[in-house]
């Protein structure tokens, strides 16, 4: 038993025509790291909707370590997978950039110490300590990026989902993105890369899925 | 049907409203209804999926039912406690008039989605309303689902973050929503931002004049449809406000005398009230009426 099995899972939006995703057959480990690569509309991120319970398949099933995500709510989810969504900004809602980072942490139920010395250390990493206190959303596009991926590294996933994270991330911030990832690889935690950089995924993945006409392609390199 | 002038639709859909807000007992509002029913079988729109989502509102009809009975005096009682009385005719049909009014505003609503919104911003050109305001109308419409969207979004990464949101106490989801008010404030203004500058990159009100590529005209199927539904709305208008039916199937005049800007509440509480001032004096005030 993998950690996320998806069973015969099909997908259409309500009201649409077109099937997305076709009948699939998916396992994926809380370990390595996975990258899901496909064309535009090819439906990655509808993918990975489905692996966090955000959506619901039409046909089959997908399953949590053995337990039907239906069956779960969605903080139940968000403890054992972190998300970062393809728009940062619908995932920003804090007054201020610190506030992102702990309301997860806080809500964990850890000693406010505890939260402090989390969330300076992953400012720092990030470098995003001068912005601690501005508001978020006033943040540059690559700024925002990095605080929606920080906000949900910090809180320790058994299993990371990103949605294009590199995307509008300049070379050097890619690099502490990736060292990040290998680091949170090699403590026995998954991640699960949805992207076009080739090169990036190249230099991390160790498993590649391609999405093409709503199948599942397994192939080895990017 | 659906090449009927956007216009024409405008006035379908305004018929239809303006009857379902004045009529005031649950028979011709059933009779209104389906009407409208048939009329959006004309337009091919199938209404079934939308009906089923009515079910969310029965608990509050319910509510309304028991408030309606409770406070609205008169009318045969059909079950009480204690003296108060829980059940009434009048709360009964008050309950229905209020399912029906809805069911037929969101169903003749529903007639707006068989032309494009810019055939309705064209529809509100022609009609001589601004660019300006028609514009407004359109973009509004058009980011509605978007916006809706993005705050779906939203939630789900609160709620993954470990907030849940079906279980949190009354007091806390208030106070939750308010811390989150300001950001989504924030967001839906950045994004009116960037549109006000793309579309003023792309000349937007850089000339007083716009030509547009396609002028509507009405055909005369457009006429024929808004002559019936216009004289059908007022003959009945014409009926309830002579009150020539009898008062218990139409209710009365006066709550066309209520001004707009009184409350809602009004508007929807004294038509209720009044028909049960009938109910407890049928023979003087009918027969009044008829004198004048
Ligand atoms: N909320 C939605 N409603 C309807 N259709 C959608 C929605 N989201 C995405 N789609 C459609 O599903 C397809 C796959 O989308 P998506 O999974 O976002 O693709 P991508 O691989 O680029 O991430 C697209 O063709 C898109 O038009
Ligand atoms: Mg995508």
């Amino acid at each position: 038993m993998a950690f996320i099995d998806l069973i015969n899972v099909s997908y259409k939006y309500p009201g649409q025509q077109r099937t997305i995703l076709h009948d699939i057959n998916l396992s994926i480990w809380n370990r390595g790291c996975t990258a899901v690569t496909g064309s535009n509309g090819s439906g990655k991120t509808t993918l990975s909707k489905l692996l966090l319970g955000i959506l619901t398949p039409v046909t089959g099933l997908v399953k949590l370590n053995g337990q039907p995500l239906t069956s779960m709510t969605l903080p139940q989810i968000g403890r054992r997978i972190g998300y970062v969504f393809q728009n940062p900004d619908r995932q920003i809602f804090c007054a201020t950039v610190e506030e992102e980072i702990s309301f997860g942490l806080q809500n964990q139920g850890l000693s406010p110490d505890q939260v402090l010395q989390k969330v300076k250390a992953i400012l720092d990493y990030f470098e995003l300590t001068r912005y601690a206190h501005t508001f978020p959303l006033a943040l540059s596009a690559g700024e925002k990026r990095r605080l929606a991926i920080a906000a949900v590294l910090a809180l320790e996933p058994d299993l990371l989902v990103l949605d294009e994270p590199t995307a509008g991330l300049d070379p050097y911030r890619k690099r502490l993105l990736g060292d990040y990832l290998e680091k949170i690889i090699a403590s026995h935690k998954g991640v699960v890369i949805i992207s076009h950089d080739h090169q990036f995924i190249a230099r991390y993945a160790t498993r590649f899925i391609r999405l093409k006409n709503g199948q599942v392609v397994e192939g080895q390199g990017a | 049907m659906n090449k009927l002038d956007p216009r024409t639709k405008i006035v379908i859909i305004l018929c239809l409203s303006t009857l379902a807000v004045v009529l005031n007992s649950p028979i011709p509002l059933l009779v209104l209804f389906v009407l409208t029913l048939v009329i959006l079988s004309t337009f091919r729109i199938n209404f079934i999926g939308i009906m089923f989502k009515f079910k969310k509102l029965l608990p509050l009809l319910l509510v309304m039912l028991i408030v309606q009975s409770v406070f609205a005096a008169g009318g045969e009682t059909l079950l009480a406690y204690k003296g108060i009385n829980i059940l009434t005719s009048n709360g009964f049909n008050a309950a229905l008039c209020i399912l029906f009014r809805m069911l037929i505003l969101f169903s003749s609503a529903m007639l707006i989605m068989t032309s494009s919104s810019k055939d309705y911003v064209l529809a509100l050109v022609q009609l001589k309303i601004p660019y300006e305001i028609a514009f407004m109308v359109m973009v509004a419409f058009r980011f509605l689902p978007v916006f809706l969207e993005e705050i779906k979004d939203t939630l789900i990464a609160v709620q993954l973050r470990g907030v849940d949101l079906k279980r949190i106490a009354w007091g806390n989801k208030v106070k939750f929503y308010t811390h989150f008010f300001t950001p989504l404030l924030w967001s839906v203004m950045l994004k009116a931002r960037q549109l006000a500058i793309t579309m003023e990159a792309r000349a937007f009100r850089v000339y007083r004049r716009r030509t547009y590529l396609r002028v509507l005209r009405y055909s005369v199927l457009d006429y024929y449809v808004m002559a019936f539904f216009l004289l059908t709305t007022i003959m009945v208008l014409f009926y309830v406000s002579l009150d020539k039916f009898s008062p218990g199937i139409f209710s009365m005049t006066d709550h066309f005398q209520l001004s707009p800007g009184k409350p809602l509440l009004t508007t929807v509480a004294l038509p209720v009230l009044h028909c049960q001032k009938y109910k407890k004096c049928p023979d003087s005030c009918s027969s009044g009426l008829i004198k004048e």
